[in-house]
């Protein structure tokens, strides 16, 4: 049986959606890791400081 | 056809998008908590770098989401009954109950451990603190056995302003306190002012709110004494220095404005559409906004002035 317009056409926005969350996950991801490395040159900065 | 293909284009999709993740963590009451979060770390004494004050402010805006998300899992079955809350993704069965629980635990132990990382472990507890008593004290234990659910359960979205002052001082102290006293005392006007406009509402989810359970006229005298508490309670930060005349300015003038309303509510003779009540909501934001705007603004100028 043949897929109809209607399920093609909410398969089409299923997949846009999906991408979408993809997207942001990396995005989250990617901000964490940024953040991670400059509070990890902000601390050893200050521990040096405080040598 | 044509009308088969747009009736699908118009639904809404089965996959949560983007949006709905969003709006489980609640925005709006997310701002609020960012901005107090703010204030703490502005009345605080010494100095945070930066990079440390982002990373504390983000920890608690995520950690308010996680608890907003715990809490639209936990209330689904009530949130769809409520027309305020029906439209939220869990009642509208794009996000699985499920799903928004484990999104919401995933965000809690994000946040607590970012903060205690890469801020400190006194900031990182009382964050934990604040979303277990919202998400387990609030949500499952008190919200729908108890009148007093918003009165105790406040204490969770009283808590950023001392979240803001660990993450600076690493501790605890009276100042901090003063500001969460002010929040605890704001939220129960704040939300019965809502409750009032919104008792049908309540009745028909359950909730014993108190204009359902003792009716609209006792919350009317209670609008007005939490107010009557709350508005003092405001002007303390003055009195113990650590807000000067410009906040007290905004105090006084804003608290005046909030008992003008709560005095209006007590005379409310629309109790159908409950027009003060409405007005008092929206008065009761601006006040703590304007009040937590003051104390940053009197930093700021402190600051800049050195």
């Amino acid at each position: 049986m043949g897929e109809t317009d209607a399920e093609r056409t909410r398969r089409a926005i299923e997949m846009r959606e999906r991408r979408k969350r993809n997207l942001a996950i990396a995005l989250v991801l990617a901000g964490l890791a940024v953040l991670f490395f400059f509070m990890t040159i902000v601390r050893l900065g200050q521990n040096v400081a405080g040598q | 056809m044509t009308e088969t293909t747009y009736a699908a284009v118009e639904a809404p999709p089965r996959i949560a998008t983007v949006g709905d993740f969003v709006a489980l963590l609640k925005p709006r009451v997310m701002s609020l908590v960012v901005f107090t979060g703010l204030a703490g770390m502005a009345v605080a004494p010494g100095t945070i770098h930066p990079l440390v004050a982002l990373t504390a402010l983000l920890a608690i805006a995520v950690g308010a989401g996680a608890s907003g998300a715990l809490n639209m899992a936990y209330d689904a079955d009530i949130d769809a009954k409520m027309a305020r809350t029906a439209a939220r993704p869990i009642p509208q069965g794009r996000i699985a109950a499920g799903d928004a629980a484990a999104f919401g635990v995933a965000l809690s132990v994000a946040s607590v451990t970012v903060m205690a990382l890469l801020v400190g472990f006194a900031p990182a507890g009382l964050l934990a603190f604040t979303i277990l008593f919202y998400a387990i004290v609030y949500t499952m234990w008190l919200k729908r056995r108890t009148v007093q659910n918003i009165v105790i359960g406040g204490l969770a979205g009283a808590l950023p302003p001392a979240i803001g002052w660990a993450a600076v001082t690493g501790g605890l102290a009276v100042e901090p306190l003063v500001l969460v006293a002010i929040i605890f005392l704001w939220t129960p006007p704040h939300f019965w002012a809502l409750a009032l406009y919104r008792a049908d509402d309540y009745a028909r989810a359950g909730i014993p709110m108190l204009p359902v359970v003792a009716g609209k006229r006792e919350t009317r005298r209670q609008i007005l004494l939490y107010t009557a508490l709350v508005v003092p309670a405001g002007l303390v930060p003055f009195a113990l220095g650590f807000a000067g005349w410009f906040y007290f300015a905004v105090a006084a003038g804003f608290g005046a404005w909030l008992l003008v309303g709560a005095v209006a509510v007590l005379r409310e003779r629309d109790t159908v559409r409950e027009p003060a009540a409405r007005r008092l909501f929206g008065v009761s934001i601006f006040y703590l906004f304007a009040l937590f705007a003051a104390l940053i603004v009197e930093r700021i100028a402190a600051f800049t002035a050195v």
